[in-house]
């Protein structure tokens, strides 16, 4: 681990310094809230925000993804494979969005068959990550193994504290970049001891939510449980909380045609939440009402995801809280689960 | 290093296409691969699908419907019914088709070794089953299993798939062929009845056997409990299920009934198995 720091004033520098051998993404605010793009100028960056509204999943994950394109002329067909992946940094992500980075690895080469668009900018992918200095109050982090500070998942940390922003590298990867990037200065030994305090003091700030460790066990029993028709009730069924889900990764697979016969196929972010996402040509659909589809949204985060995979589907960043529009809360969803399973058992 | 894309189709010809039924909205469409490497490679069993591409239309999962035992080629039995099926019934002779695959876990041939097989199917789902019982009659596999019955139901004379293949298997001596359609109709020689009160009067011997069904899910529902009378425990029944997908390859996400996906972990499961999962298919 090396630690460096830089003033906030020259970040510029260091975005112009890692533009000479990466692409970079950061945070940039437009208009409806802060997204994850390509920085093009370094003043577009924007640091001071409390989260992204859309995941940084988006730069490993896009919504519109190419899985290759094609050429026709008559009866013959051509198909063309993408570019390779050119060598990306994505600055200023928060620590909760940047354990997806671990979770789709661990998803997308499950198996017999490995994802090779998630997994080509997985390695390409080096993150710094940015400290969370006001955790909001729909932050759960901590119950689902992460941390305002959490460096498990990045190459580097940076953490804001007073004229200056701190990096310390988690990977070898990180320390690697560290060590090239001229603009930084050795770290004051003094605001390090300060800062260890900082990170402590922080993280006690956000609630525990107990027993959400254990969560997949206690949904073993309850799938068929009345609970599910409470939970439901108000749901829209708008998919907002899937879509801006860093974890949700579930997708549909489109032709785009060009009007020379050329195009190509995509897949694009898709919900559970919509009826047809499992609706059978035959008219046959096994999620066919709001409930199971609400259902099934916490079942693959909390049951599906542990079994499977052994790690929870959820980072604790309270997107869906924020922004559902009938102001549903999963955490209520956990409560439930947790009376409930006690109550079976009793 | 570039993996490879198991998103990229393989690309194959058609070299023919074979009208099922008298309403013409099922076909059997033969593919050679354009590229022989590739048909090696394509190394599957009975009871698997392939994801096969209309290029700039898309695609759908399919249930192949020739036996590894047939080389050259292979044959997909297609139902039209959605945009890319209508795509395919669209298509003619030397059109390009893309094939993903193969696909799932197929039939258990290897485990069903030494057993008697009762095949029972109904309506256009017989394709799977088409595949199975070609590859059990083959000369290379016969020796490997006992009795094999096979039961197909369809709802009238016009609708049975596969005549010639059969006719032939009505000829041997080494398979109990018994096809059924639900009403009576002029020219119809064999049996008369639903699948499963036909199963019912066949009544097969639950003893070193296992039941592989293939239909619609009123079919299933009712064949099952016939079987259930018959003495067939729930290890025995074997079920190839449906659901929407996309990716074929378990990450688009759809296909799921409880934590297991139609296209990795099935789309064949034991009656046991499907008892632990939850009734969401």
């Amino acid at each position: 681990m090396i630690q460096k720091m830089i003033s906030k004033e020259a970040i510029a520098d260091l975005i112009k310094e890692l533009q000479k051998e990466f692409k970079v993404f950061g945070p940039v605010k437009e208009e409806g809230g802060v997204l994850f793009k390509e920085i093009k100028d370094a003043k577009e960056i924007c640091l001071n925000y409390s989260n992204s509204k859309i995941p940084a999943k988006s730069v490993l994950f896009p919504m519109i993804d190419t899985l290759f394109s094609y050429e026709k002329e008559g009866k013959k067909v051509k198909i063309i494979e993408n570019p390779p992946y050119e060598k990306t940094v994505i600055l200023g992500i928060r620590p909760c969005d940047s354990m997806i980075f671990s979770l789709f690895k661990n998803f997308f080469s499950f198996g017999k068959y490995k994802d090779p668009y998630v997994l080509n900018r997985l390695e390409n992918i080096t993150l710094i990550g940015l400290g969370c200095l006001e955790p909001r109050t729909t932050c759960f982090c901590t119950s689902v193994n992460g941390g305002p500070f959490n460096k498990e998942s990045l190459d580097v940390l940076i953490t804001e504290f007073k004229d200056n922003y701190y990096l310390e590298s988690s990977t070898d990867k990180g320390e690697a970049l560290i060590k090239k990037i001229k603009s930084l200065t050795d770290a004051d030994k003094g605001d390090l001891a300060k800062i260890e305090k900082l990170h402590k003091d922080i993280e006690s700030l956000i609630p525990v939510i107990e027993g959400l460790d254990s969560i997949h066990t206690k949904l073993d029993g309850l799938f068929d449980h009345q609970m599910w028709k409470m939970e439901s009730q108000g749901c829209l069924g708008c998919g907002t909380c899937t879509y801006l889900c860093p974890t949700c990764h579930c997708f549909d697979v489109l032709d785009e045609n060009k009007k020379d016969g050329s195009g190509r196929r995509i897949r694009i972010w898709d919900t559970c939440q919509f009826p047809l996402f499992t609706l059978e040509t035959s008219g046959h659909n096994p999620r066919s009402t709001k409930l199971p589809r609400v259902r099934q949204r916490i079942y693959h985060k909390f049951n599906y995801y542990p079994k499977n995979y052994n790690i929870i589907g959820c980072v604790g960043c309270g997107r869906c809280i924020i922004n559902c529009p009938v102001s549903s809360d999963i955490r209520n969803i956990f409560m439930s689960v947790e009376k409930m399973s006690s109550k079976t058992e009793g | 290093m570039q993996l490879e894309s198991p998103y990229i189709p393989i690309l194959t010809t058609i070299k023919s296409i074979v009208r099922e039924n008298e309403v013409n909205d099922i076909k059997t469409f033969e593919f050679v691969f354009n590229d022989e490497e590739d048909y090696k490679k394509f190394d599957y069993i009975a009871g698997q699908f392939a994801e096969l591409s209309v290029i700039g239309v898309g695609e759908c999962p399919i249930g192949i419907a020739s036996s590894p035992t047939e080389k050259g080629s292979i044959k997909f039995t297609v139902k039209k019914a959605g945009e890319v099926t209508t795509a395919l019934h669209n298509l003619e002779v030397g059109d390009i088709v893309g094939i993903r695959g193969p696909l799932g876990n197929g039939w258990p041939v290897e485990e069903m070794k030494g057993k008697n097989l009762v095949i029972i199917g109904g309506g256009f789902a017989f394709s799977t089953l088409r595949s199975l019982t070609i590859f059990a009659l083959h000369e290379d596999n016969r020796k490997n299993y006992s009795d094999i019955t096979v039961i197909y139901g369809n709802r009238e004379s016009g609708e049975v798939l596969y005549r010639d293949i059969l006719e032939e298997w009505e000829k041997r001596d080494d398979i109990n062929v018994v096809l059924t359609i639900d009403r009576e109709q002029e020219g119809w020689t064999r049996k008369v009845g639903f699948v499963a009160p036909i199963v019912k009067e066949v009544s097969p011997s639950p003893e070193n056997a296992v039941a592989i069904v293939c239909g619609p899910p009123i079919m299933i529902k009712t064949t099952q409990d016939v079987l259930k009378e018959l003495k067939f425990v729930d290890e025995q029944i074997l079920l190839s299920l449906e659901m929407r997908m996309k990716c074929g390859i378990g990450k688009c996400g759809r296909c799921n009934v409880g934590n297991k996906f139609v296209c990795l972990d099935g789309p064949v499961f034991s009656q046991a198995e499907l008892n632990k999962l939850p009734k969401e298919y």
